[in-house]
């Protein structure tokens, strides 16, 4: 599903962000990366994004050779890779339902779709009462599952979480990463961008951590160890 | 799809506009002055027309007989003047009818009148008025007539052809002109920088909805249409708003701007009336290229998709 092989990154000031990394998700996985700040982790995924594009090496999604992506082609590629972050970046005067439907309304599906699909994906985040809200009326755990519902929206292949439970308590936290498992079961791929060493060492699921830019390990039901 | 997409760019757009409805008002108060601008300058240009016109219409030469000079003879000679082919129209004027409007003239005038009574033949001779085709031939056309000997046989030859007249007006019209292009320019300048500023305005007050466009795959398209249709909607508006205020204007104020062009025979509705459609095209093309053009520069310094 994701393949990088030998990719580097080096940004205009010199810096060296990501170094050779080789890395192979399959499909339907899920996949925390870990690292300290600083390691490369936000690059990496702004170079699946292709909000970067990688000095070296290739990127491939799904069989779709990303590296020297055309900028046309860049939003069908985000839609089919769904992308949270742990400031939710919501639209504050539009409601739950509006800010779901925000993101197929950019994408010109029709209304009748929308008004079909986004109540689907409410429930399956479990806010469909909350529908009519505004973001400042839920907490923050609602607010990322709105963020969640939105990058569900057209059912993307893969969903990245970039430190999603930053701005959590440890409730919420699990609601959240309780989340992206069912998501999970539902056969989309999972990154799980994260230096939360208690969430990742109780998920048991495959650990790829970063240090300096480069691969540090790569467990299978692995844990934060660094 | 494509209309489901209009409709929404165009719903973006509407709301850039309303939600920053100051800036929006600053922003087409440069374009109703430049608006402004552009029509006085397209105004100076008709009044220069018309004035030079009017003093070219009214250039002619004049061959004037003395009574002596039979009817015949002058007939005889409007026919060789008639193969002058620079010359348009020849109009003769009879010594009855030049006696008839000499009189008409100074019907008032007691002395006039009854000096006239006194005489027992018409005092005025006839009179050949000879207009070109073109202010330009009137030196070939005097040259010819001396060819022609016309001028020994009439008492008096008027030729004023008001070559400094028009040259002043020209000067004046030119001066005019340069100094309303000019302003025309500092005020286009002025709104390609109000425009640019507000779209930059309304590309930092949306930045979280641009970058939640990106990030849901909006095309690039999708992301920059609503700030260039922004634009024109600046350029829709501005311009509704001066044609209207200039209609306003001459409905109430045509009669009195019209009373200091009467010496050129302007009329300034009848003016706008005819070239409304020429007017207001250009116009609405040089206030939308502006506007658009200003929104693709804001993009391009402040919008990346």
């Amino acid at each position: 599903m994701i393949e990088l092989r030998n990719v580097s990154k080096t940004y205009n000031n010199g810096t060296e962000a990501v170094k050779n990394i080789t890395l192979h998700i399959k499909p339907g996985e899920f996949v925390s990366l870990v690292g300290r700040s600083g390691t490369g982790k936000t690059t990496l995924v702004k170079m699946l994004v292709a909000e970067e594009r990688p000095t070296e090496g290739r990127i491939i999604l799904g069989g779709w050779d990303i590296t020297r992506i055309k900028t046309a082609d860049i939003p069908m590629l985000r839609r089919q890779i769904g992308v949270v972050f742990q400031d939710y970046k919501l639209l504050p005067r539009k409601t739950v339902f509006e800010n779901v439907a925000f993101a197929l309304e950019v994408a010109s599906y029709s209304k009748k779709h929308i008004q079909e699909a986004v109540p689907q994906i409410l429930a399956l985040v479990g806010l469909e009462p909350k529908a009519n809200e505004f973001p400042d009326e839920l907490s923050g755990g609602q607010q990322q599952r709105v963020s969640i519902a939105r990058a569900l929206a057209h059912r993307p292949k893969i969903l990245i979480a970039d430190e999603p439970t930053g701005n959590l308590d440890s409730v919420n936290t699990r609601e959240i990463i309780d989340l992206l498992l069912k998501i999970n079961n539902f056969k989309t791929t999972v990154m799980l961008v994260t230096h939360n060493r208690d969430v990742v060492n109780s998920l048991r699921k495959r650990v790829v951590a970063l240090e300096d830019g480069k691969i540090a390990y790569d467990q299978e039901r692995g844990r934060y160890i660094l | 799809m494509i209309f489901l997409s209009t409709k929404r760019i165009l719903k973006f757009s509407w709301q850039h506009f309303w939600r920053n409805i100051w800036l929006s008002i600053v922003t087409m108060t440069i374009i109703v002055l430049t608006l402004f601008s552009l029509t006085t300058l397209v105004l100076v240009n008709a009044i220069a027309d018309y004035a030079v016109n009017s003093v070219k219409d009214t250039i002619d030469v004049s061959l004037y007989f003395d009574n002596s000079i039979k009817e015949e003879t002058v007939q005889a000679l409007e026919k060789e003047l008639e193969k002058i082919e620079e010359i348009k129209e020849i109009t003769r004027v009879s010594p009855a009818d030049a006696l008839a409007e000499f009189k008409e003239v100074h019907k008032d005038d007691a002395d006039i009148q009854a000096a006239l009574a006194e005489l027992d033949k018409n005092p005025l001779g006839g009179t050949l008025i000879l207009t070109a085709f073109n202010m330009d031939q009137y030196p070939l056309i005097m040259e010819k007539i001396k060819e022609l000997k016309a001028d020994q046989l009439a008492e008096k030859i008027d030729y004023n052809d008001h070559q400094k007249l028009i040259e002043r007006i020209n000067g004046f019209s030119n001066k005019l002109r340069n100094f309303v292009l000019a302003l025309s320019i500092i005020f286009i300048f002025i709104a390609v920088l109000t425009v640019l500023n507000t779209i930059r305005m309304g590309i930092y007050i949306h930045r979280t909805e641009i970058a939640i466009m990106r990030l849901v795959g909006a095309s690039n398209w999708f992301i920059r249409l609503p700030f260039i249709v922004e634009g024109l909607l600046y350029a829709i508006f501005g311009c509704l708003i001066f044609w209207g205020a200039w209609a306003l204007a001459l409905y109430f104020s045509g009669d009195w701007i019209n009373s200091f062009l009467t010496g050129i025979n302007f009329d300034i509705r009848a003016y706008f009336n005819s070239n409304i459609l020429n007017i207001l095209g250009f116009e609405f093309i040089i206030i939308a290229v502006i506007n658009m053009i200003s929104a693709v520069l804001a993009m391009s310094k402040h919008l990346k998709v």
